[in-house]
């Protein structure tokens, strides 16, 4: 191959979900970085340069939405695609009236909990291939 | 230096907390506000300071205070002695606000507080009427009402104050009223002057249907369908009479982003008064929310782990089964826990009082709603005295009375910085139980309201969350419950159970 392995940054609070995400990804050629929250994932998007975020919603200090408008509001992170995984997914995309455009508009995909983990790859893919 | 000829809202409202004072409100310290509005310090834009002491107690935020603000005289006669100048927020310098923009920044403010609110509310009653007074004050209208879709066939039902009474109100989900379109049609509705043609939104019918059963004029209305989750319709908020003639398109936009929110509030508390009034699994049911975010939690982890092992399987990796099984493990064990909850409670079982760890018992209950805590970004945490292993208590019964205290007390909670003590001690010759917050605290009314339950176990009007049934339960133990409560500080609930039932 030779060609450098795409990186993932991902973020959640819970140290169980982390490892799984990590576990499910690294096996299939991507390099996983970690994040413990919303704070922490706007450093890291920074001094990693990530080729894709996965972000948790739920999370304590700034939640999945808030770090999400940061990432894209920034022109040198706002090009590198966020998928959130939230519980609440089918009230944003179904509702008639999305809070606010940016949700709709700035994160490029969702994934509902629980997420499926072939679907989870396939997403990844169809960002890094 | 400002011209100081305007008065300070400390002159104005005379109180001891004005600069130089021995206790300072923080409107009068603020520097940074000089000059805005010819004011000292924040002396004539205190409604942005968070904390001020009007009438001698800290306020809260702008969100927390901005109803008595907005009415405050002294508020009203800054605003008509600046006229055109006046400044409603604090902007970067050379920027004029105009009433466009100080609208939407109100708006936008609002919503984010509304939003942490409405979410720490789990009785439908509380989140109509928080709702209601919010819509209310942010579209700037004389009259809110939400309206519910009930019944069969469904008609729309809300409630309002008038002269201190509750008055029904009942439409029928139809066109024949402008409110009534908004449901039937899934659309908003934002029209001026309803009685008089052309409407903006020509195929809008008269709202006399609503006029009179709200016995009422109205002569602007805004309003928007609100959804569950699935997309359904579940009713309408209404503003009505826009004080400034007309509902703006600002109004409308926050009202629709507004309805989002409420939809989610109402179909949750829904849930769980369904759930409550079917008497199953009542244990659980009031804590719903944290039931279905801890089902989640564990499907999400059970489905990973799943899929790890079977790849790990496939190519060999036993380093990645070992890790992947460890989170398998921990999950199920936390499933595990749960069914051993729902299958000891059995609502044909006698309900017995015998000796058994009064601990543990605290401990089952305050690790049900963990999960919740942790969504709502609360602090819940227990201090458990030792030797308590074999006090008499019904197991079912404590532990509901500890779920009922701690989900009082999360709602309690401010949207930030939240925290739920449950404690167990034991002296002169009783265990005690107590549950406390540092949340809103009780007002004397409600805390009149509490003690009125107390004293008769008033189920029809309960202060809170099925308060009556640890009243009820607490009783049968032969013990006794104590509420203290401070505006601002938060609230405790103490039960006391003798040895001897």
């Amino acid at each position: 191959m030779g060609e450098a392995k795409k990186k993932v940054l991902v973020v959640d609070d819970d140290q169980d979900d982390l490892k799984m995400i990590s576990m499910i990804l690294e096996p299939e050629g991507y390099e996983v970085v970690t994040a413990e929250n919303g704070v922490e994932a706007l450093k890291k998007v920074e001094s990693e340069d990530p080729d894709l975020v996965l972000l948790d919603v739920m999370m304590p200090e700034l939640d999945g939405f808030a770090a999400c408008d940061k990432l894209k509001s920034s022109p040198e992170s706002q090009g590198v695609p966020v998928v959130l995984l939230t519980g609440v997914a089918k009230q944003i995309t179904k509702s008639k009236y999305p809070i606010d455009g940016v949700l709709r508009a700035q994160a490029e995909e969702y994934l509902e909990k629980p997420v499926d983990p072939e679907e989870l790859l396939r997403v990844v893919a169809s960002f890094l291939s | 230096m400002a011209s100081t000829e305007k008065a300070n809202c400390w002159e104005v409202m005379a109180c001891d907390y004005g600069p130089g004072s021995s206790e300072p409100c923080p409107a009068a310290l603020d520097v940074t506000s000089t000059g805005v509005n010819d004011g000292v310090n924040a002396g004539r834009i205190c409604w942005t300071v968070p904390g001020t002491l009007c009438f001698g107690e800290p306020q809260g935020d702008f969100v927390d205070k901005q109803e008595r603000c907005l009415a405050c005289r002294f508020f009203l006669q800054v605003r008509d002695e600046e006229g055109q100048e006046f400044r409603f927020v604090k902007l970067a310098q050379g920027i004029r606000d105009t009433d466009i923009l100080h609208a939407r920044i109100t708006q936008v403010e609002s919503l984010m507080g509304i939003r942490d609110r409405l979410r720490a509310r789990f009785n439908l009653d509380a989140v109509i009427a928080e709702t209601t007074r919010q819509a209310r004050i942010l579209t700037q209208a004389q009259r809110s009402l939400v309206l519910l879709l009930r019944g069969r066939p469904p008609r729309l039902h809300g409630e309002f104050r008038m002269r201190g009474r509750a008055v029904q109100v009942e439409i029928p989900f139809d066109d024949s009223s402008a409110v009534g379109y908004a449901a039937v049609n899934d659309q908003t509705v934002n029209v001026r002057d309803p009685y008089q043609a052309p409407l903006q939104q020509d195929d809008v019918p008269f709202n006399q249907a609503f006029d009179e059963a709200c016995h009422c004029r109205t002569d602007s209305l805004l309003a928007v369908p609100v959804h569950d989750s699935d997309g359904r319709v579940l009713g309408v908020i209404t503003a009505a009479n826009s004080t400034k003639g007309a509902f703006s398109q600002d109004d409308q936009w926050f009202m629709e982003r507004y309805a989002v929110e409420v939809g989610l509030a109402v179909e949750k508390a829904r849930l769980l008064q369904e759930a409550t009034a079917a008497g199953r699994m009542a244990s659980i049911s009031e804590s719903l929310a944290g039931l279905s975010h801890f089902l989640k939690d564990v499907a999400h982890a059970l489905t990973g782990t799943s899929f790890i092992i079977r790849r790990a399987i496939d190519r060999g990796r036993m380093d990645d089964i070992k890790t992947a099984w460890e989170i398998l493990d921990r999950h199920v064990k936390r499933l595990a826990d749960l069914c051993k909850d729902v299958l000891t409670y059995d609502p044909e079982r006698p309900d017995e009082i015998c000796p058994g760890n009064l601990n543990a018992t605290v401990a089952d209950a305050v690790s049900l709603l963990q999960a919740e805590a942790r969504t709502r970004a609360i602090d819940l945490a227990t201090e458990l005295r030792r030797g308590l292993n074999r006090w008499p208590h019904s197991k079912r019964g404590i532990y509901r009375c500890v779920v009922n205290l701690v989900v009082n007390s999360m709602d309690a909670c401010l949207p930030s910085g939240g925290h739920v003590m449950v404690a167990t001690d034991y002296r002169d010759g009783q265990a005690i139980i107590r549950v406390s917050d540092n949340g809103e605290g009780m007002d004397a009314e409600s805390k009149e309201q509490v003690l009125e339950t107390f004293r008769t176990g008033n189920k029809a009007r309960g202060s809170g969350l099925g308060l009556p049934t640890v009243v009820d339960i607490v009783d049968r133990h032969g013990g006794r419950l104590e509420v203290d409560s401070e505006v601002g500080r938060g609230s405790t609930f103490t039960i006391y159970l003798p040895r001897a039932g």
